[in-house]
């Protein structure tokens, strides 16, 4: 299995979703927070991420039909679903929260449908990228690869340390068989 | 067989003694001193102790003790091919007074959000420091949680929560001390004399803010709240923020 080629792969795939503005810098503190205690720490996190944004969007989709114009109501689901975003560092859709937030703030109907079809484009192609991203790292996550990689090279070592003795036994020969200090 | 260089010999002790058949040990220091050593691999000694002289009695590099853990093994070989393996977090725990690690090392600490992904990475980081934390999702769950006696150090608190928000919640934390004062100030009453330490029980809240404008200085301390953090954690706010409390002046 060739896990420096999926690596790689990760590693260009997760550059992209930073250099692209979909991640700020939180995320990397939520990445350091994963260790052998909690070693899915970040794919939790996301799952739960999705999982509860995907709710407050249909929650604020039914909101905008049964009370319109209730900005107020609709600023509330907004609110909580910014929040999420910034704990996970979902920069794209955490800007889109706010832009959706400053149209109930100036009571804009048509702004507040803008932003939150905005909203949930790059709702959706966050979690296809995070999606991407977690396929890569779960074939070869880092820590088991590095484990693995380091394993291989102590293996290989070993079999050349007894081989290496082996040669070198051979070379002492049956003469220095023969030798035995007195004790 | 083809010249690879060697990195590495692991030999076990009985065999690199002068007692064996064959003087391995010999050879060696032979090849070493006919000038080979800048090819000469790093010799690992197999034994079942270990001595600080056991190094220079047996002219190698290190020692490993018998029975092999695969840790040790790893440990070892690692750090004679050079390769550091720091784990980031080992790199940032020192326990020191000044650092948060220092200040929530085994503090219990209440966590309340109504937002499940605030409280995931909120207890992750608090948990990173070495904190022991539980999380609510509810000013009334919390309110549950805090009577009194309790045990937590610390409790976290975020603002806008729907149904009971955080002021709220820290309002009816603070009677519930009150009521547990008066409970037993009215116990002691017949103990006139006693000079003994009476625990005052005021759990110290710190409010979650994502807006500052959500909580002024006033409004927290009007509801008996002790400060504010902002969400997410900022490590040196987060510091500051908590070493009122917890730090070593802090009186439990």
């Amino acid at each position: 299995m060739d896990y420096s080629n999926l690596r790689r792969q990760a590693a260009s795939l997760k550059k992209g979703l930073f250099d692209q503005g979909h991640l700020d810098e939180q995320f990397r503190q939520v990445e350091d927070l994963q260790d052998e205690a909690s070693p899915n720490f970040v794919e939790e996190v996301v799952v739960v991420f999705f999982k509860d944004s995907g709710r407050l969007i249909s929650n604020l989709e039914q909101a905008l039909e049964k009370y319109p114009r209730d900005f107020n109501r609709w600023d509330a689901y907004m609110q909580q679903l910014k929040g999420s975003c910034s704990s996970i560092g979902a920069s794209r859709m955490k800007n889109e929260c706010m832009s959706f937030r400053d149209n109930c703030g100036q009571r804009s109907v048509e702004g507040c449908m803008g932003s939150l079809q905005k909203l949930k484009r790059e709702h959706a192609i966050l979690r296809q990228k995070l999606e991407s991203y977690f396929q890569v790292t779960l074939e070869a996550p880092p820590c088991q690869s590095w484990c693995h990689d380091r394993w291989i090279i102590s293996i290989n070592l070993l079999t050349d340390v007894c081989m290496f003795t082996m040669q070198l036994l051979r070379q002492v020969g049956p003469a220095g068989a023969a030798t035995r200090p007195a004790m | 067989m083809p010249r690879k260089q060697l990195s590495m010999l692991l030999v076990e002790s009985d065999s690199w003694g002068l007692k064996m058949d064959v003087p391995l040990r010999t050879r060696f220091l032979e090849m070493k001193q006919n000038g080979c050593e800048s090819v000469f691999p790093q010799v690992i000694l197999l034994s079942l102790a270990d001595s600080d002289k056991m190094k220079a009695e047996y002219a190698v590099d290190s020692v490993i003790t018998k029975p092999l853990k695969a840790s040790t093994l790893a440990a070892c070989l690692f750090q004679s091919l050079g390769i550091s393996i720091t784990q980031a977090n080992n790199e940032k725990k020192h326990h020191g007074p000044d650092s948060l690690y220092g200040l929530l090392l085994g503090k219990n600490i209440l966590v309340v959000d109504d937002n499940k992904v605030n409280l995931r990475v909120a207890a992750g980081t608090l948990k990173k420091y070495g904190a022991k934390v539980e999380c609510v999702e509810s000013g009334k769950d919390a309110l549950e949680r805090l009577q009194v006696p309790h045990k937590f150090d610390l409790c976290l608190m975020d603002i806008q929560m729907p149904e009971m928000d955080g002021f709220e919640a820290t309002r009816q934390i603070r009677a519930i001390e009150a009521k547990a004062h008066e409970q037993r100030d009215n116990a002691d009453n017949s103990d006139a004399g006693s000079t003994a330490k009476k625990a005052q029980w005021h759990l110290p809240v710190l409010a979650m803010t994502a807006d500052v404008i959500q909580a002024t200085h006033e409004e927290c301390t009007k509801y008996g709240m002790d400060g504010y953090v902002s969400k997410p954690f900022e490590e040196k706010q987060l510091f500051k923020a908590v070493q009122k409390f917890l730090g070593p002046s802090a009186s439990s």
